[in-house]
């Protein structure tokens, strides 16, 4: 019993992004596919569990979710409901459904969630309901927000690709590079925020970077070309595989303190294959190879800080790569040599915590305690959540201890 | 003289669909401006929250989710009208029902406007955008109260907007070409300090100076676009010269 359910269950993650995106595309109405498809999963539970998971499992969801949105659409009365119909009926007139007469339509499902004309939030949202099938209440409780609010955000997002009429389809060429940018930035989001999110109070959340990992998995699958997908996954893999170690006691622990046994190796491993070993590398790629350079080290002191700060300079160069490449300087060639790299970017990170920390702990390297902790300060003032500010007062506190001492 | 009327309504208070009697004065208001000659042309738009905005930096098209500025009323609607003169303008709007909902900004278009002819609905498989060429003219209108002699003021346009006056109405020839048969007509509108805004008071009709909201970038004309879709669309934005230091804010028509 136990068996049928997790195989329901299974299934219904396998089944789900590809249902509705070929429902989608099969009559053209969001909210029509995305129920019936529900329904269609509910009707499946207890006979699959009954008679077992069918040889089809898409097409047998296929051919029910399709017969429900026909009886749906004949109650309809309204004009527009008409033309939807007649142009369903066209395509497709007998009710049970070949598996292999089933178009593959997840690629233009993901572009259509992922539109730049999509506010970003609902883009995130659209993607893991529509996509991923996680419903508005468990989406919610990721971003912290109540169901009704989730439930909101998602109708707005699905009548402005019907008002707006933004397009259902793959991009055509002069859009396809920055349209898959877009694609990724939407998946990189995602896994941050649910990665963030996981060091958290919240147990009942639902795992959004876990979500992020596996449709950027089947993006691999969609779009085998594309370096950057692969790029991307694995920059996620080789972070994620730290994720063990990242949080003790509730609170976040520094990578260099972290306890290296407890990563995952298996999801390092999978993470480097992905990678090309030849350049030219995306941007993603470059900081898949920095997350790799700290996977491979046993101890912090194995850190190949020289490789880090050779592939910074191959990201684009905003200030907070400045940064980051500054603290692999440090540590590759001592923080003199990387003091006056990060003073140079003061104006253009006055705001942001790291910023503060980082120059603190380069003041604390040389020497200048009294400086450190007065950058410690800041730093506490801005840090975003409650575990950094815990770990930045911890920091202080023992600097103000040497100091006392 | 032809004048827009920019139907400016606060959307939290907007009801989907109209109270009926609202309707009934709209539909009565549009068959006796039609009957008179005065509309020539018109549409509710969708809600601000399906606009689109789209902007060329550096020739790299953004596109972003939203109407081009944060006001607190939207425009909902729009109504091209010819009449002798302004007076007569601010009469037909008084008489509209958005003054009981909201304002209504009164703008002429710059001279020279051929009436526009605009087919009942859309050819089949399109859709209609109402697409709002936006860009911040203070210092255009600045130079211009600074300047001529009242008797012999230019005709201000769109194509003096942003810092390219030479070349603007060749780019824009070249943009009408590119365009082709995907917009139905545009045309430049008189500077917004021009404008005169109408709403009821306590009942009473009220005008006032200017636009409707006084934002950094202002509505310097409008085309109507018939495109397949939103990225259609979208690329028809983003050739505009204004794309450029301007920003452009397409509206789905309301259908």
């Amino acid at each position: 019993m136990a068996d049928s359910r997790d195989a329901v269950a299974l299934s219904f993650a396998e089944s789900w992004g590809r249902l509705v995106a070929g429902l989608i595309g099969w009559c053209g109405d969001w909210d029509l596919a995305e129920e019936c498809a529900a329904e269609a999963f509910a009707a499946a539970v207890p006979v699959w569990e009954r008679d077992g998971v069918p040889d089809a499992p898409l097409a047998w969801l296929t051919t029910v979710a399709r017969n429900r949105a026909r009886d749906r659409m004949r109650r309809r009365t309204t004009e527009e409901a008409k033309i939807t119909l007649a142009v369903a009926d066209a395509s497709e007139e007998v009710a049970a459904v070949d598996e292999e007469d089933i178009p593959d339509d997840r690629l233009r499902l993901i572009f259509t969630c992922c539109h730049p004309a999509l506010p970003m939030p609902a883009r995130v949202a659209l993607t893991l309901r529509t996509l991923g099938g996680l419903t508005p209440a468990e989406i919610g409780r990721a971003f912290l927000v109540t169901e009704q609010t989730m439930e909101k955000r998602l109708v707005r997002a699905r009548g402005k690709i019907r008002n707006a009429g933004i397009p259902y389809r793959v991009p055509p060429p002069e859009l396809w590079s920055e349209r898959v940018e877009g694609v990724l930035a939407v998946l990189y989001l995602m896994f941050n925020e649910g990665y963030a999110a996981s060091s958290g109070e919240a147990l009942l959340r639902v795992d959004v970077s876990a979500e992020a990992i596996r449709l950027t998995r089947s993006l691999v699958d969609l779009l085998p070309g594309e370096p950057e997908v692969r790029g991307l996954l694995a920059l996620m893999l080789l972070t994620d595989a730290r994720r063990p170690a990242r949080v003790r006691d509730g609170h976040v622990v520094p990578l260099a303190e972290q306890d290296r046994s407890r990563w995952d190796l298996d999801l390092i491993t999978d993470g480097a294959r992905l990678l090309d070993a030849e350049p030219p590398w995306g941007p993603y790629a470059v900081q898949a190879r920095i997350a790799l350079c700290h996977d491979v080290a046993v101890q912090p002191d194995d850190t190949d800080w020289v490789a880090i700060a050779e592939l910074y300079t191959l990201l684009p160069a905003t200030a907070v790569t400045e940064l980051n490449r500054a603290v692999a300087v440090s540590m590759a060639h001592g923080p003199e040599a990387a003091l006056p790299l990060v003073e140079s970017l003061a104006d253009d990170l006055a705001d942001y915590y790291l910023y503060a920390a980082t120059l603190a702990d380069l003041y604390a390297r040389v020497g200048r305690r009294p400086d450190a902790v007065t950058a410690l300060e800041t730093a506490i003032r801005q840090a975003p959540t409650g575990a950094e500010r815990r770990l930045l007062r911890e920091r202080r506190d023992a600097l103000l201890s040497c100091l006392d001492g | 003289m032809k004048y827009v009327l920019l139907h400016a309504v606060d959307e939290s208070r907007l009801e989907d669909p109209l109270p009926v009697d609202l309707d009934v004065e709209l539909d009565a208001w549009i068959e006796e401006m039609v009957a008179r000659g005065v509309e020539l042309d018109g549409a509710r738009l969708a809600r601000s929250s399906d606009a689109t905005t789209v902007r060329v930096v550096d020739r790299h098209t953004t596109v972003t989710d939203g109407p081009f500025a944060e006001t607190k009323e939207q425009v909902a609607g729009y109504d091209v009208i010819e009449c002798d003169d302004l007076d007569a303008a601010v009469a037909v709007a008084s008489a509209h029902p958005t003054t009981r909902i909201g304002s209504i900004e009164v703008r002429a278009f710059d001279a020279g406007m051929p009436d526009p002819e605009v087919p009942e609905k859309a050819a089949e498989g399109k859709r209609r955008y109402l697409m709002l060429v936006c860009a911040d003219m203070r210092r255009a209108m600045a130079a211009e109260a600074a300047a001529p002699p009242a008797d012999q003021a230019p005709s201000p346009d769109l194509h003096d907007a942003p810092d390219q006056p030479d070349e603007g109405d060749d780019e824009i020839d070249r943009w009408i070409a590119d365009a082709g048969a995907r917009r139905l007509y545009g045309w430049p509108l008189d500077f917004p300090n021009r404008a005169v805004t109408v709403r009821r008071v306590d009942g009473r009709v009220v005008t006032t100076d200017g636009p409707f909201a006084e934002t950094k970038e202002q509505i310097a004309g409008f085309d109507l676009l018939e495109c397949t879709d939103l990225d259609d669309a979208i690329e028809v934005a983003a050739g505009h010269p204004v794309a450029e230091g301007g920003v452009l804010d397409i509206r789905p028509l309301l259908v």
